[in-house]
């Protein structure tokens, strides 16, 4: 930047730019390096679509700081590679998701699942099952006393070993076998050491070594039982199909499960994609059919209930002690900002116990004066009294706190002009204060809006939706709103993960969204131009 | 500016260095992660560590490791197993206190993340089978000192892949200082709450902490069922009870307590325990997870047998071996070999009151509470772990709810939710007949595809399916397929799950296929 300057430049100065351009150097190598670790580290892992948005990452760095005609991308690189990744991969993760059949019974890749489906071993008819003790000699070689269910004992030594006699029999004496006890076990075998079941176990490879004769190797297949093991499947990658050489059944791939023609399925199968299946299930589940528009209804009043009753109550605070006279306000602001500093979570559970109708303590209040009994958690329009009630409750401090910053932002000078024309107070308010003040709440407003339209916390925590529509097919409650409901559908109940229809739902739910807020852009914008030309 | 300048290019240097070290220090990222985590653990407890090892005197160099992720009630006690285990066998274990496992681990287990094992109760088990993520275990002599039940719990397709250690099931409780002799029909109850309602001594008989698992026991004793069995015993999910005449009964008994006053309508659960806690009800139905907080609190109490014979639902509690363990088999001998003895499974019962599963340590078992509770189980039915539960849930609790707020009878409620469920567990394709084989690539695009539209077949007026079509002249296979899937099907003779039909077509012409539902046998017929 300062080389710009090379006219006036002095000896200083370049060493000082120098200085500068060898600093920027020495930090993007420093944060390539750092980066090209997490990369290397992901790509290990295979985790392949992340390191991809990791590549990008770096290389848009780089450009940024190495390539002058770029470097006005230097101030937003950061904010560029946070962006790609936090924002744009898990969005263009969950698309791809919504087009797969990940979730119970597809939860691994087919590498894994190949590897799983060909680990599963058969005993042969003409094979054996034994009991076994391992031995261990201090170069790590493996002995295995063997006992079949007829009472035959022998030693075997892995194929792999040297020397013929691979099996041989039981005899003190021979083949530095010591002492025999009871169930026919060598205490001591030497040069070896006799291990339990526990420390046998402990290392990961005896399960792979193969004992005996090689045409007829016994393995360890679980801490009591050894047996002379065969592959049970055999895959076949041209075709990809598993052959059971049992019975010498086939099996095909129907979108991620292996399928025999006889219907009979291996598990577990594996993640595929497969198309536009979870939107059509989503599309014709009874889910849509049902009570959707009770709930979307519910939705758009709740969120702009909520807006207008919290913006209500904490404008009509902050103009109260906006009062220049109003005395001990001070004092008041604090404890009605106390609300929003208690975590909304604990806030909904104690307004929930509050009005439990049988134990809470306005039912009893409500019992001992008016003596009525309201039951708010199952009659429909109670409950939803409550749950605004409970929210204009939690956010009031918030737009007390906005307001009346942006109350004292409007000049007094209008005031005094308006009761110089003899504006009453209500009207100053109706005419002065809410239009300027709406100018600049405006965009605030709108993400309050948004924020409530997705207040999945609150519904979810306060009564789960509750209580419940009777016509409804699915299960879905009065109180749910779009977000709370497809969470049910999705995944509540016991019903397990379904990440993949769960992903489609939410791309289904992403441009519904995407649309409200395009057109809550024209709004801003509106509110805007107004604000120019006040 | 010379000095800085050097101390750049050290830096610098330096930074080289270490990229150039980066990917070579990186082959084996993994195993770095447990290392960690095994610190942090052994930190976090550092009470039982420094007991132990003092006496032993020396430090064991662990030469392998398992980790466990336990629950909070599970947690405490494998951890108190860990200093042993250390100092017999040389291996640590490093036990994480989870919740949410089952999520958890099907997502961290194919990622290589997960633990060597996990806590979970049979029900939520199932879907981690089917998805490959566990591994089968073989107790080998040790299956004959595990209760039978809890067994069968675990096991997939003949295969065990938990090894179970506790089961629960709701008991009858009561308030002994209102009641003396548990009452042993719903009769009883309602005369005995009566009588105390009347004294003003409790508000209500009886509360339910819950509109389904938590009423079960009561539906049950009325003949209400959830789902019915087949031959084998096992879940039939096509034979749904919701709106079984028994569920219905239970309806209107529930109701009909209501308006006498006999049976709080709160059905919500904290309400529910709060009310038998204070003593505002006489009698109460939930599981021994609820004994430390009775205990606690002083309330005099004690544990039955469902009036009439009901039955509640049993969850199995089990251990359970990550299929993508590197430690399989370790994990297994630590199962087998040190967790399925007497000493270690009555700790499990000290910490958290659950009837074991362990029949050595039920036997030594001296808690009463749990003695009634594992009566009252006697009869229980095991919770359905197959997929179809996870969508009665909702329904089947809200049916309740509608009944006791009046918004609908008891049977208007029980057949709705009977609707709802059979239609969420069906799909389009419930009640397709269709004929899957190698002959429907000749008519449709399809082969060996049960949901195939273009191959379903007509349901007759003479209670026959029927379906015509023109095959070209080729030997087929051919089987009938219900619903659309495979779980249904017949061969040869009407077999179920038999093997393929078979048949020529000798050449080009109409060939008729008649299904008969009753005897499942397909009638091939060819001009």
């Amino acid at each position: 930047m300062e080389n710009k300057n090379g006219s006036i430049g002095t000896v200083a100065k370049k060493s000082i730019s120098s200085l500068s351009s060898f600093i920027t150097t020495f930090i993007i190598i420093a944060v390539d390096v750092l980066l090209g670790y997490i990369t290397y580290q992901l790509a290990s892992m295979g985790y392949i679509p992340l390191t991809v948005v990791f590549i990008i990452i770096i290389l848009l760095i780089s450009a940024a700081f190495l390539i002058p005609k770029l470097s006005h991308l230097r101030w937003i690189a950061v904010g560029l590679s946070a962006w790609l990744l936090f924002s744009i991969f898990p969005i263009l993760f969950t698309i791809y998701n919504a087009f797969t059949n990940y979730g119970d019974g597809h939860l691994i890749s087919q590498t894994q699942a190949i590897e799983q489906i060909t680990n599963q071993t058969y005993l042969p008819e003409t094979g054996k099952a034994y009991e076994w003790v391992a031995y261990r000699s201090d170069d790590n070689d493996y002995l295995l006393w063997v006992k079949d269910n007829e009472g035959n004992t022998f030693i075997a030594r892995p194929v792999e070993s040297e020397g013929d006699t691979r099996i041989f029999d039981v005899v003190t004496g021979e083949n530095g076998i010591g002492e025999i006890d009871d169930e026919g076990v060598p205490v001591t075998i030497e040069g070896y050491t006799r291990l339990n079941r526990i420390l046998a176990a402990t290392d990961q490879n005896l399960t792979n070594i193969k004992f005996g004769d090689p045409e007829k190797t016994i393995q360890v297949r679980s801490p009591s039982e050894a047996a002379e093991l065969l592959p049970l499947y055999e895959y076949n990658p041209d075709d990809n199909t598993f052959t059971n050489q049992q019975t010498g059944k086939i099996y095909y791939d129907r979108e991620g499960t292996w399928t025999a023609r006889d219907g009979t399925q291996l598990i577990p199968g594996f993640t595929s994609v497969i198309g536009f299946d979870n939107f059509i299930e989503f599309a014709t589940s009874p889910g849509l059919r049902g009570p959707l528009v009770t709930i979307v209804t519910w939705n758009f009043i709740f969120a702009s209930m909520s807006l207008l009753l919290t913006f209500s109550l904490g404008l009509l605070i902050s103009v109260i002690y906006g009062d220049p006279n109003f005395k001990g306000k001070k004092l008041l602001r604090s404890f009605l900002i106390i609300p929003y500093t208690i975590p909304s979570l604990i806030t909904i559970l104690i307004w929930r116990g509050m009005l439990n109708p049988n134990l809470g303590i306005v039912n009893r209040m409500l019992e001992s004066v008016l003596g009525i009994s309201p039951d708010w958690f199952n009659v429909s329009t109670l409950a939803r009294i409550a749950i605004l009630t409970v929210n204009t409750w939690l956010g009031y401090p918030y737009w007390m706190l906005v307001t009346s910053g942006a109350l004292q932002s409007i000049p007094s000078d209008i005031y005094e002009a308006a009761e110089v024309d003899g504006a009453t107070g209500f009207q100053r308010f109706w005419r002065i204060t809410l239009p300027l003040l709406l100018v600049s709440v405006g965009p605030l407003m709108i993400a309050s809006f948004i924020f409530n339209f997705n207040n999945f916390n609150l519904i979810y925590v306060f009564i789960n939706g509750g209580p419940p529509i009777p016509t409804a097919t699915t299960t879905a409650g009065y109180t749910d709103i779009i977000i709370s409901y497809v969470y049910n559908l999705a995944f509540a109940s016991g019903r397990g993960v379904q990440y993949g229809y769960a992903s489609a739902i939410s791309v289904v739910l992403f441009m519904l969204i995407a649309v409200m807020s395009l057109i809550q852009f024209r709004f801003t914008n509106m509110w805007e131009e107004v604000g120019e030309n006040v | 500016m010379k000095k800085r300048f050097i101390l750049l290019a050290v830096i610098l240097i330096a930074s080289f260095v270490l990229g150039a070290c980066a990917p070579e220090a990186t082959p084996e990222p993994e195993t770095e992660e447990p290392v960690v985590e095994e610190t942090e653990e052994l930190v976090e407890e550092p009470e039982e560590t420094e007991e132990v090892v003092e006496p032993t005197e020396e430090v064991v160099e662990p030469s392998a490791s398992i980790r466990i992720w336990a629950d909070e009630q599970r947690a405490p006690v494998l951890s108190e197993l860990a200093p042993d285990f250390l100092a017999e066998y040389g291996v640590e274990l490093v036990v994480e206190n989870i919740s949410g496992i089952r999520d958890q681990f099907s997502v961290a287990a194919p990622a290589g993340e997960g633990p060597d094992i996990i806590i979970l109760a049979h029900d939520q088990a199932a879907a981690l089978v089917a998805s490959g993520l566990v591994a089968p275990i073989d107790l080998g002599p040790k299956a004959d000192e595990f209760v039978e039940e809890a067994l069968n719990a675990f096991t997939y397709e003949g295969e065990l892949y938990g090894m179970p250690y506790a089961t629960e099931n709701l008991g009858f409780f009561y308030n002994t200082d209102y009641v003396e002799e548990p009452p042993t029909t719903w009769d009883e109850v309602y005369s005995i709450s009566e009588q105390l309602i009347a004294d003003g001594t409790v508000q209500y008989g009886i509360v339910l902490a819950g509109t389904s698992y938590d009423a079960y026991p009561w539906m049950t004793s009325q003949g209400g069922y959830i789902f019915g069995t087949d031959e084998n015993g096992d879940y039939d999910p096509t034979d749904v009870g919701v709106g079984s005449e028994g569920m219905i009964q239970f309806g209107e008994m529930a109701l009909q307590w209501v308006e006498d006053g006999i049976l709080s309508d709160n059905t919500d659960n904290t309400t529910a325990k709060s009310m038998f806690l204070n003593g505002d009800v006489a009698f109460f139905m939930n599981g021994p997870w609820e004994l430390n907080n009775l205990r606690e609190a002083g309330t005099p109490y004690a544990v039955a047998a469902f009036p009439d014979g009901g039955q509640p639902f049993m969850g199995v509690q089990g251990f359970m071996i990550n299929a993508f363990s590197e430690n399989i088999l370790l994990a297994q001998a630590f199962l087998t070999e040190y967790v399925a003895t007497q000493e270690t499974m009555l700790k499990f019962y000290e910490v958290d009151p659950r009837v074991p599963a362990y029949i050595p340590a039920l036997e030594a078992m001296d808690d009463p509470d749990l003695q009634a509770i594992a009566e009252a189980g006697a009869n229980a039915q095991p919770m359905p772990a197959i997929p179809e539960m996870g969508k009665v849930w909702g329904d089947w609790g809200n049916a309740l709810s509608f009944i006791l707020n009046g918004e609908k009878t008891p049977e208007e409620a029980y057949t709705f939710a009977q609707e709802a469920i059979v239609a969420a567990i069906s799909s389009d394709t419930t009640g397709m007949i269709n004929l899957p084989g190698s002959w429907q690539s000749t008519v449709s695009d399809c082969e060996w595809d049960p949901a195939c539209a273009d191959t379903a077949m007509e349901l007759g007026d003479d209670g026959l399916y029927y379906a015509t079509f023109t095959i070209p002249a080729g030997d087929y296979e051919i089987k009938v397929a219900h619903d659309g899937g495979w779980d249904t099907n017949y061969g040869v003779d009407g077999v179920a799950g038999g093997d393929n039909i078979t048949f020529t077509v000798e050449e080009e012409g109409e060939v008729q296929f008649i299904y008969d539902p009753e005897t499942h046998v397909l009638e091939i017929v060819q001009d």
